[in-house]
């Protein structure tokens, strides 16, 4: 019989696949998520805290702009390696990894790739070293998985735009200095519009962020509102060429691909602190891992992780390779979203009572996850997308 | 000064590991730096960043152990030795030793620096042997490395005290896990350590004796540590409860 070993935290060694480089940032990220952002977890979902520190910190150890290149101070690795990063910070906190991802994929990236040279290295680097924060802006009060609806607008006046409008749920909003906006450009008050991006900026006249209040999950992340009164935006700070809802959905479809990953470190942790719970903790005299019933929970999570596993390693090298399409990552955040919030469900319900309180943080989760299986494309939306890809008919639109 | 640190690959220690028929599997996918040796490259970076000079690693090792070297470089190394084996030699801390006192006798360093132990085997002996070999002033088990008038003040933790040791360079310490915190490389130095020099040479070019390199040791099994026996409760009245175990302290443990 072959001297193999069966690895229950790794089952079919996908750690082993990764590179050198990948497997030293993903070691470098575990070693801060661990040491760093554990011990503020609690406190962040029990006092609806973001510690700002966390942003400069981040700065600090490269984890923000993974993916962006060197010259506008991001650190230049593989889209493996950004997937990597989400998957250790998840692994703490859907929060802190949504912090990371809005900054990274929603504000860094559609500035690198949508914005001039000279905004490139106006706000990049200081994003990427953390010493300023970023939000995006897409989703508005009456338009989700809609945003061509959007009735945001910026209207053309001398010397730049005018922004109306709101936008919500919006990840780190009330502590941003940077917000990427997306509204529908008019050149005048009558014309359709056409979507366009904009960097408005903390402190222009008119603009606000309120906070969100009574959040029951990613409360250890920020979320408000961006509110846009006449907003005047210079030309400087719109994004040239890019029109329609292309732009954000590339931003987007970045994002997501981190949250594939993501979720999988969050399920990793429900996963392994179950086990060790059900090994721990006996009745009848027995430990609970005694019972069919609660074996084969964990067989089917680890089933779950091995395949999410799978899923997220074969993605990150096609996109490193640049052979993936928008609809692949629909698949995998759709698939790992699904999964970990399932698990998430299972393990605070084998955790009984314990499952309840912060201090397992299994519930935190949980919380965090339905949020996770929200946005970004809900999990029905993706499969949708997925549908219109299988069928080549959309059904988007209702049809009654 | 100048610092040679001498690292090793070792298996995680928070990967999953079997015991079988008295022999050890370990996943042997997770690798990471031995800690204690972390913590020497740590204090010889923070050293030479408070009074110049460089800090090399050196490390014996199958090809993927190029990886611990990286991550020392990522660390702030500024240049790497790998020493490459097949990966299946019997080798133990004499081998190690002989391997690395050969490999260093013709380099130019004031101090060379060892974990104290590694995190694996715990044997605690390959630096010893080295300094023996090059003989070498050498000092075990540091806390706290400082620079005076040319020399390594080495400071021991004692049962009731510290204990200072001035060693003439060039010398030879294992550094305690105890010294500091490793830093945590950033993706910036990562992604730099690609660029780092890193010299590799195989054993068995390095022209050594076949003999010297026999290990003279052997694990023969292994065994898992044994389950702790379950604690016995006491309840009742404080002084009943007190003679009772003290009664059996007497008795069953015959501590007393």
């Amino acid at each position: 019989m072959a001297k193999n070993l069966f690895n229950i935290d790794d089952a079919l060694l996908f750690e082993s696949e990764l590179g050198e480089e990948d497997r030293l940032i993903m070691e470098t990220a575990r070693d801060y998520a661990q040491s760093k952002l554990e011990p503020r977890a609690l406190k962040g979902n029990t006092e609806e805290y973001f510690d700002q520190d966390i942003a400069r910190e981040m700065g600090e150890m490269g984890l923000l702009g993974v993916n962006i290149p060197e010259e506008y101070g991001g650190a230049g690795a593989s889209y493996t390696a950004y997937g990597l990063v989400a998957r250790e910070v998840e692994r703490v906190d859907s929060g802190y990894r949504s912090f990371m991802s809005v900054q990274s994929s929603l504000v860094m990236y559609p500035i690198s790739i949508f914005g001039t040279e000279e905004q490139k290295h106006r706000f990049i680097p200081k994003l990427a070293a953390g010493e300023t924060i970023g939000c995006f802006g897409l989703t508005e009060p009456d338009h989700g998985s809609d945003p061509g609806s959007m009735v945001t607008t910026a209207l053309k006046v001398v010397g730049g735009w005018k922004l109306n409008g709101a936008k919500m749920w919006i990840t780190n909003s009330p502590i941003a200095d940077v917000a990427v906006v997306w509204a529908k450009a008019k050149e005048s008050p009558s014309d359709e519009g056409v979507i366009r991006g904009f960097i408005v900026e903390k402190g222009m006249k008119g603009f606000s962020a309120p906070h969100t209040k009574y959040k029951m999950s990613l409360r250890a992340s920020e979320t408000g509102e961006l509110v846009f009164d006449d907003v005047f935006v210079p030309d400087e700070n719109a994004f040239p060429d890019i029109k329609g809802l292309k732009g954000p959905f590339m931003c987007l479809n970045s994002a997501r691909y981190g949250i594939a990953w993501g979720t999988i470190g969050a399920a990793e942790f429900c996963y392994q602190k179950s086990r060790q719970y059900v090994l721990d903790r006996k009745q009848f005299g027995k430990p609970l891992a005694a019972n069919q019933l609660i074996q084969t929970k964990l067989a089917n999570m680890l089933t779950d992780i091995t395949a999410m596993q799978m899923l997220a390693l074969r993605l990150g090298k096609l996109k490193d390779e640049g052979r993936d399409h928008p609809s692949m990552t629909s698949l995998a955040k759709r698939n790992n979203c699904g999964r970990a919030l399932e698990i998430a469900r299972i393990a605070r319900d084998m955790h009984g009572g314990n499952g309840i309180t912060g201090d397992y943080r299994i519930i935190h989760h949980m919380m965090n996850l339905e949020s996770v299986n929200t946005y970004e494309g809900t999990y029905d939306i993706h499969g949708l997308i997925l549908g219109r890809e299988i069928t080549g008919i959309q059904s988007f639109t209702p049809k009654g | 000064m100048k610092f040679i640190v001498s690292i090793k690959m070792v298996p995680d220690v928070y990967a999953p590991f079997q015991i079988k028929d008295g022999e050890l599997l370990m996943d042997g996918d997770r690798m990471v730096l031995n800690a204690y040796d972390a913590s020497a490259v740590e204090e010889a970076l923070v050293l030479t960043e408070k009074y110049g000079g460089d800090v090399e690693v050196v490390c014996i090792g199958a090809a993927k152990a190029s990886e611990t070297i990286r991550k020392a470089l990522a660390m702030g190394a500024a240049k790497g030795y790998h020493i490459q084996t097949n990966g299946d030699e019997a080798y133990d801390s004499s081998s190690y030793a002989q391997i690395l006192a050969d490999f260093l006798k013709d380099k130019e360093y004031d101090v060379l620096s060892f974990g104290k132990q590694s995190q694996d085997t715990d044997s605690g002996l390959t630096g010893g042997m080295v300094a023996q070999l090059l003989n070498l002033p050498y000092a075990t088990n540091a806390v706290g490395l400082e620079i005076e008038d040319g020399n390594l003040i080495v400071k021991r933790q004692g049962d009731s005290g510290q204990e200072m040791i001035a060693l003439p360079t060039p010398c030879l310490v294992t550094c305690s896990n105890d010294m500091n915190e490793p830093r945590i490389p950033n993706l910036k130095g990562i992604m730099a350590s690609k660029r780092k020099p890193v010299e590799s040479v195989a054993v068995s070019d390095m022209n050594l004796d076949g003999a010297a390199l026999e290990a003279v040791s052997k694990v023969t099994s292994y065994s898992p540590v044994p389950a702790r026996a379950a604690g016995q409760k006491f309840e009742g009245e404080p002084e009943e409860i007190a003679t009772k175990v003290a009664q059996l302290l007497d008795t069953e443990a015959n501590v007393l």
